[in-house]
Formats: structure tokens, C-alpha cells, sequence
């Protein structure tokens, strides 16, 4: 009896074994090679190859699919009562890809880094609120902000906020050690990159074995690589390409609504856009549904000048409809009665910027603004025309709320391409961190993208939607935004 | 002939450090530096400092140049501007790909067109002539990347035979490349034919009316050994020097199918390390570029002294 007993246990053991699939196959996906020979697998260097970070490595706190802070590596998440002091309990049992335990060490190391001067990070901008931390327990964290801020777990989401085993930073460029569910097995920047699956993941193992992450540089080639079946996975396919993918089974295309956005910059600091009256006329005279159309092909959503995503919880609900009337009474109380000439720089850097460009220019000249598009070159964009030219087109990719807000518009910003220096925005942005109350910081966010439809120098007609391409062999794909698939669900075939 | 040599081989050198100077001034008068391209929104403060000093780019353009000079004739060939690569490695590997394709598609390109010169030539004006030339029209007329892209859309998409695009790695070993490498040679392969193939033809029909082809008919020599034996050799010598050009093109300026076809190819590097602004990697490719153009010229050169007694005098023929 007690042989048949131990036998049939042994037996349950192995069909339950064999029903919890081991990691099979391999899923294909492609980079851009956007940084040449400075890519790097460190999460906050300018040069981070994301689609390798995003599976190598883990944050604090990832975004759902509805685009809300979950648990990550941080299990729960606590404020004090003015959201000054903000207390993160670590998941304990998660080891690095080298073996190590995780602990309360590593964030500090990964975090000291972000803030480093001396290393001098993008990402540093994202955090600039943390004032200092300190560990309460082998797996607490606490931070120590110098304002406060009741979104701290949102702004944690960032992609670059990963987490390193301590003292790794010299390495980390080239061995990508973090807790993700894919560990390195071969790197090349400029051809394959291999990633093997990490059975201990802790969130469970990987569906997939291998993923194989392939530079190919030119658009028009990664999209006939995925036609081709040498990748299983697009992002954003244009509406163009995508025509070429519809009424196959081969592939599934689902589009899905980003806080990406293009528009063109009006600087509020030289003439005449430096009169609120000019700016806002200069963005009445837009048909915002015409440009979606023209421009997107219909694959965006219309947006009220705000930087802030169309699913943002403090997204305000602005109607702006074109008003060529008020645009022209607007130019002649500031003094432009028969118009106005404008050069509105363009490259083909972003490939929808000349067709912006020449659907505003038809739209403006109804209330007698003559736009001359200016195609300027793609190379050295940002260094010679952005931030320097009168009027330049740009584009940003989504941020939460307080920080598009911040990054764009306070007048200190850096990246505050059209110059705005308003004193009382940057007194309702700093209101709103500091109102702990969600319904109130929501009001005093809304009021904030109210008064930039007023007074803001820049155009922002719609923020647009991405087409994802999966073949049909991928299984289990989150149809969202990169930086939230769970990679470790994804199977193939 | 030693002393035409030796002459041509000192003008070679002068060219190339001609062209070297010429493209680094060219290069450097762009606006930005390897770091800008690099750091496009965030060039600005000490992240921008940080990048010059590590790269060097705070001494002037002439010592950079020199300094770069003297690393090339010692043979180090330096490393590219994120200061860790060596140039020589991945130059090396993109040189022994693009010499890989140049090789398969000349291997195909060079006896078709040779071939089919020579048919043409000979049946001028009949069906055969006339399809094939203007097929070579078309060949050469269409863009290239029109050409590649609808053999992509047929042979890949349509049918599935053939993969779309290269996917290895630059640095994978040569054999790797294959079934990939089958269209980019097709393509490179269609447009040379059709340039000799003309070149070919031309010159068939014209060594068909000389005088010792007329001869060697009214002589009684067999039709195909006359062929084989008079016509060819004679007909060949106009040709070499497309040929030779032909290299030195599939050797640098087949950027486009490099592009479409993601080949990592030297053409493609090319264009990345001028948009980054990368000098190093930049002088380093048009060095091998214009060596290999003059090399190869005067390789062609060479060959039709060889071939040709009449042209091994520095004097032009007195008559």
C-alpha cells in the first residue's frame, strides 16, 4: 500500500511537471541600432539599447496594461501623510542573473547612480525630486523627496529606472546582469544578440527559450523582414506599411492610442510670437480632425495643445474646434490686420513633419498666414534647428502628466523648446505636487493644461496611435505599449 | 614599362592622400561633432564636456589629422569615436563581406555578361540581340532599390523561396551568408551584366569588321575557333576596364542594396559613421575605397599593356 501510495505521488509529480511547459522556441524582434557603435546595455546611458534593457532588467514599479503603477520589483509602496517620505518594500527571494540576492543595496546603487552629477544621465531629469534615501531594513527603501509628490510610484515606471547589482556600473554596458526574465547569452550590438530564458525569473519562468534581438537599421527592411517571417515582432508599423499586412493570416496588426505626439514649436521668446494674442491664433487656425486624418491617416487621437496622454488620468477634456474667425481677430488686435509670414521649419527626420507642415500651411493661410516650409536636413537636427529656429516641428515621446508638464514647459526646464516662462504655470504645476487630494491635484493639473491652450507657443494637434505587428506564431503578446508587455508570458509556436 | 609602373604607383599614393585630406576636412566642416551626433537632445553641459574629453575632440583638426596620419603608416588603423572599437576589427569585417559579395556577384555577373555580349554581338539585330539588349536597358535604368524590392516582394513574401533580408551578424563567418545573399547578388549580378554586356557587344561588332577577322574567314578558319581564338581576346580589351570599375563600385558604392537588404557591407558603414560623425571610422573607409579604386585601375591598366604590346611604350604611337 504504501509503495502504491509513494508511486502514484511520483506519478502526479511528473504529469504536473510536464503540464508547467518548460521555456520553447525562439521569438524574433529587431532594433534600430539608433546609437551606432555607442549602444549599451546601461538602462540610464544615452545610448541603452531598450529592447535589450526592458527584458535584462526590472524596475521598482512597472505600468499595467491601463497604464497604472504595479509591482515590480517594489511589492507595495507606502507615503507619509504629506507625501514627502515614500517607503518601498522589496520582494525578497529574487536573485540577479550572477546569483546574487537583490536587497535594499542595489536600489540604492542603482538609484545613487541616476542622481550622479558626474555621470550626468538623462534620466536624472525624472528624478530630480528625490532628495536623498536610506535603507530601513534589508529590504526597505525610503525616499526622501525635497517637495511633495503624490505620483512618486508613476514617475518610478520611467524605462530607464531599472535595477543593477551593486557596484556593477563600471560593467553594466556590456554585461546587462539585472533580474529580468531573459538573461544574456551572446552580445552584438551591430548583428544578433541572443537572450537565453531565466528559469528562476521570479515572477515564473519565461514561455520563450531564446529571444533573439537583430539590428536592422533601415525601416523599409525591418518591415520586410517581419513580411518575411525573419521577425515575429513590429512596432510601430506606419499606416502605409500596415496596408500591406491587412487580410493576411499570417500576421495580426493591433493599433493602439499612445501620448506620442508631433507639433510645431512657436518660441514665445522673439517676435511676434512672443504676444499670447499671435500664439494662440497661430494654433486656432489648425483643423486638428483634418490633421489627424491627413497626416496620420486617421491613426491618432486630437489633442488641445497639452502634452499629456489621451488614457492620463489627469488628462484635461478640451474642445478645440478650428476658428479661423477668432485666429483673424486675434492678428489684427496684435497689430497683424493682413497677416503674417511665417517659416516653419521641417526635416524628414520624423516622416510625417513635411506633411504637417504643408496641411498647416493650407490650413493657415484661411485667416492669411503665409507659411514657407522650410526643409532643413535630417542630419544635425536638434543641434541647429531645434531650440534655435523661430518655428520647428518636434516630437515627444509619452510621459505621465506632471512630467511632460515639467520637461516642456516650467520655465527652467531644459528641454523648454518654445522658451515659455510663465510664473503662474510653474506655481499651478508646483501646487498640484505638493495637493495630496486626487481630486484637487486632478483640477489643478486640468487648470494647468487649460492655461497652456491659452497661452502655450506650441502646437500640438494629436498625439498618435502605433500599429504592433505579431505573426501569427506569437502567442500571448500584450498589444501595448513596449515598455509594458510582460515578455515572460509571450510564447511561440 | 618598370619605369610606367613606378610612376603610376607614386600618382596612386598621391591620390589617395589627396583623398584622404579632402574627406576629413569634409567631414569636420559638417556642423557638429561625433558627440552632438551622438547626444542629439541632451548635447549640452557636462555630458557634452564629458564626451569631448573622452573622445579627444578638444584639439584642433589639423593635429587629429596628423596624429591619425602617423597611426596609419605605423598600421594602426585606431579605434572608432566611442573609444573602445577597434577599426580594424570591424572595418576588416565589413571589408571581407563586401569583398564576399563582390566576389559571388562578379562570379556570376562577369561570364553571363561576357557571354552574352558575345551572342548578341554576333547576331546583331535578331530576336536574341534585341531581347536581351533591351532588357539591359531596363536592367540599368531601373534604380536599384525598384529592382530589389520587388524581387523581395516576389521571391520572399509572395513565394517564400529566399529569405527577405540579411540577418547575421557582421562579423559571422562568410558561409553564413548564404541562402541570404542570393538576392543582393542577383540584383548587383542584373545591373553589372547589363553595363558589360553592352560594353561587350559594342566591341564584338566592331572587331567583326576589321580586317583580320576578315581574313581569317576568307582563310577558312572554322566559325566558333575563329570565334574563340580572334574575336574574343581582341573584343575583351575595351572591356577590362569596366570591369575594373565594376570592382571598385561593388567595393563602396552599393550603399542602396546594402541599405535594403540590411548587408553589413563597407558602403553601409560608410554612411552610419558620417552621420555619427565617427572621423576615424570614415578615413579609414575611404582609404580602403580609394586604394582600392586606384589598385584596381591600374591592375586594368596593366592587364591591357599585357594584352596589348601597342600600348607598353610611355611614347604615343608615332604614325
Amino acid at each position: 500500500m504504501k509503495l502504491l501510495t509513494k508511486l502514484f505521488t511520483a506519478m502526479v509529480f511528473m504529469i504536473a511537471g510536464a503540464a508547467i511547459a518548460d521555456p520553447s522556441g525562439t521569438l524574433r524582434e529587431s532594433h534600430d541600432l539608433g546609437f551606432g557603435e555607442n549602444s549599451s546595455l546601461d538602462p540610464i546611458s544615452k545610448g541603452r539599447v531598450f529592447q535589450m534593457t526592458d527584458k535584462l532588467m526590472d524596475r521598482l514599479v512597472r505600468p499595467g496594461l491601463d497604464g497604472s503603477p504595479s509591482a515590480d520589483l517594489a511589492e507595495n509602496w507606502s507615503a507619509n501623510a504629506d507625501a514627502t517620505v515614500w517607503t518601498f518594500n522589496i520582494r525578497k527571494g529574487v536573485k540577479f542573473h550572477d546569483g546574487s540576492n537583490l536587497d535594499a543595496d542595489d536600489v540604492l546603487y542603482s538609484f545613487t547612480r541616476v542622481l550622479d552629477p558626474d555621470i550626468a544621465s538623462p534620466a536624472r531629469s525624472a528624478v530630480k525630486m528625490i532628495d536623498s534615501m536610506k535603507k530601513t531594513g534589508s529590504h526597505t527603501v525610503e525616499f526622501t523627496l525635497n517637495t511633495p509628490f503624490a505620483d512618486l510610484p508613476l514617475t518610478l515606471m520611467d524605462y530607464r529606472l531599472r535595477i543593477l547589482p551593486e557596484g556593477s556600473g563600471d560593467s553594466i554596458a556590456s554585461t546587462g546582469i539585472g533580474t529580468g526574465p531573459f538573461k544574456l547569452e551572446k552580445l552584438d550590438f551591430q548583428g544578433t544578440t541572443v537572450l537565453a530564458a531565466n528559469e528562476d525569473y521570479w515572477a515564473g519562468a519565461p514561455g520563450v527559450a531564446k529571444i533573439e534581438i537583430i539590428a536592422i537599421p533601415e525601416g523599409q527592411a525591418r518591415l520586410q523582414a517581419f513580411m518575411g517571417g525573419q521577425i515575429d515582432i513590429l512596432f510601430r508599423i506606419t499606416e502605409q506599411q500596415k496596408t500591406m499586412l491587412e487580410g493576411s493570416d499570417r500576421y495580426n496588426v493591433a493599433q493602439i492610442p499612445t501620448g506620442n505626439w508631433r507639433g510645431l514649436i512657436f518660441r514665445t521668446d522673439v517676435e511676434p510670437f512672443n504676444d499670447p494674442r499671435v500664439r494662440k491664433a497661430m494654433r486656432l487656425v489648425a483643423d486638428r480632425e483634418a490633421l489627424v486624418q491627413l497626416v496620420q491617416g486617421g491613426a491618432g487621437n486630437v489633442a488641445c495643445d497639452s502634452p499629456v496622454a489621451p488614457n492620463d488620468q489627469y488628462r484635461a477634456d478640451i474642445s478645440c474646434p478650428q476658428d479661423i474667425e477668432q485666429a483673424k481677430a486675434l492678428l489684427a488686435e496684435a497689430g497683424f490686420a493682413d497677416g503674417i509670414e511665417v517659416n516653419v521649419h521641417v526635416a524628414t527626420l520624423e516622416p510625417t513633419w513635411p506633411t504637417l507642415g504643408i496641411a498647416y500651411q493650407a490650413q493657415a493661410a484661411e485667416a492669411g498666414i503665409r507659411v514657407n516650409v522650410v526643409q532643413t536636413p535630417s542630419d544635425g537636427y536638434w543641434n541647429r534647428i531645434w531650440m534655435k529656429k523661430d518655428v520647428a516641428a518636434t516630437r515627444w515621446k509619452e510621459r505621465p502628466a506632471d512630467q511632460a508638464l515639467h520637461e516642456i514647459y516650467l520655465s527652467t526646464a531644459k528641454w523648454n523648446e518654445s522658451f515659455y516662462k510663465d510664473v503662474d504655470f510653474d506655481e499651478l504645476l508646483a501646487s498640484a505636487r505638493r495637493e495630496l487630494d486626487f481630486e484637487k491635484r486632478k483640477a489643478l493639473y486640468v487648470q494647468a493644461q487649460e492655461h497652456l491652450f491659452e497661452n502655450a507657443g506650441t502646437l500640438i494637434p494629436y498625439t498618435v496611435s502605433m500599429n504592433i505587428g505579431s505573426s501569427s506564431r506569437v502567442q500571448n503578446f500584450d498589444a501595448a505599449k513596449e515598455e509594458a508587455v510582460r515578455w515572460h508570458l509571450v510564447t511561440v509556436d | 614599362m618598370l619605369k610606367m609602373l613606378a610612376r603610376r604607383l607614386l600618382l596612386g599614393l598621391i591620390t589617395v592622400i589627396l583623398v584622404s585630406i579632402i574627406i576629413f576636412s569634409g567631414v569636420e566642416f559638417l556642423p557638429g561633432d561625433a558627440c552632438t551626433a551622438f547626444l542629439e537632445r541632451d548635447a549640452f553641459g557636462k555630458l557634452l564636456e564629458n564626451c569631448r574629453e573622452s573622445l579627444g575632440l578638444n584639439t584642433n583638426a589639423f593635429k587629429r589629422y596628423i596624429y591619425w596620419a602617423f597611426g596609419v603608416v605605423k598600421g594602426d588603423l585606431g579605434v572608432a569615436a566611442n573609444g573602445l572599437t577597434s577599426i580594424a576589427e570591424i572595418v576588416g569585417d565589413r571589408l571581407k563581406n563586401s569583398l564576399f559579395l563582390a566576389g559571388c556577384s562578379l562570379s556570376i555577373g562577369v561570364p553571363l555578361a561576357i557571354f552574352l555580349g558575345v551572342v548578341t554581338g554576333l547576331w546583331r539585330d535578331r530576336p536574341v540581340d534585341l531581347f536581351f539588349s533591351t532588357s539591359a536597358i531596363f536592367a540599368m535604368t531601373i534604380p536599384e532599390f525598384v529592382s530589389a524590392t520587388v524581387l523581395i516582394l516576389i521571391f520572399s513574401v509572395w513565394l517564400g523561396w529566399l529569405p527577405g533580408i540579411v540577418v547575421v551578424s557582421a562579423s559571422a563567418p562568410v558561409h553564413e551568408f548564404f541562402p541570404e545573399i542570393i538576392l543582393p547578388m542577383i540584383v548587383l549580378a542584373m545591373v553589372m551584366t547589363a553595363h558589360i554586356l553592352r560594353m561587350v557587344r559594342s566591341s564584338v561588332i566592331d572587331v567583326m569588321t576589321s580586317d583580320y577577322i576578315q581574313m581569317a574567314t576568307l582563310k577558312g578558319t572554322p566559325y566558333w575557333h575563329m570565334v574563340l581564338r580572334h574575336v574574343l581576346p581582341n573584343a575583351l580589351l575595351p572591356a577590362i576596364n569596366v570591369v575594373a570599375l565594376t570592382i571598385a563600385w561593388l567595393l563602396g558604392g552599393v550603399v542602396v542594396i546594402e541599405v535594403v537588404f540590411n548587408y553589413p557591407g563597407l558602403g553601409r558603414m560608410m554612411i552610419e559613421a558620417i552621420s555619427d560623425r565617427d572621423l576615424p571610422v570614415v578615413q579609414a573607409i575611404a582609404l580602403i575605397v580609394a586604394t582600392v579604386y586606384v589598385g584596381v585601375n591600374l591592375a586594368a591598366d596593366i592587364t591591357t599593356m599585357l594584352a596589348n604590346p601597342k600600348l607598353r611604350t610611355l611614347h604615343t604611337r608615332s604614325k
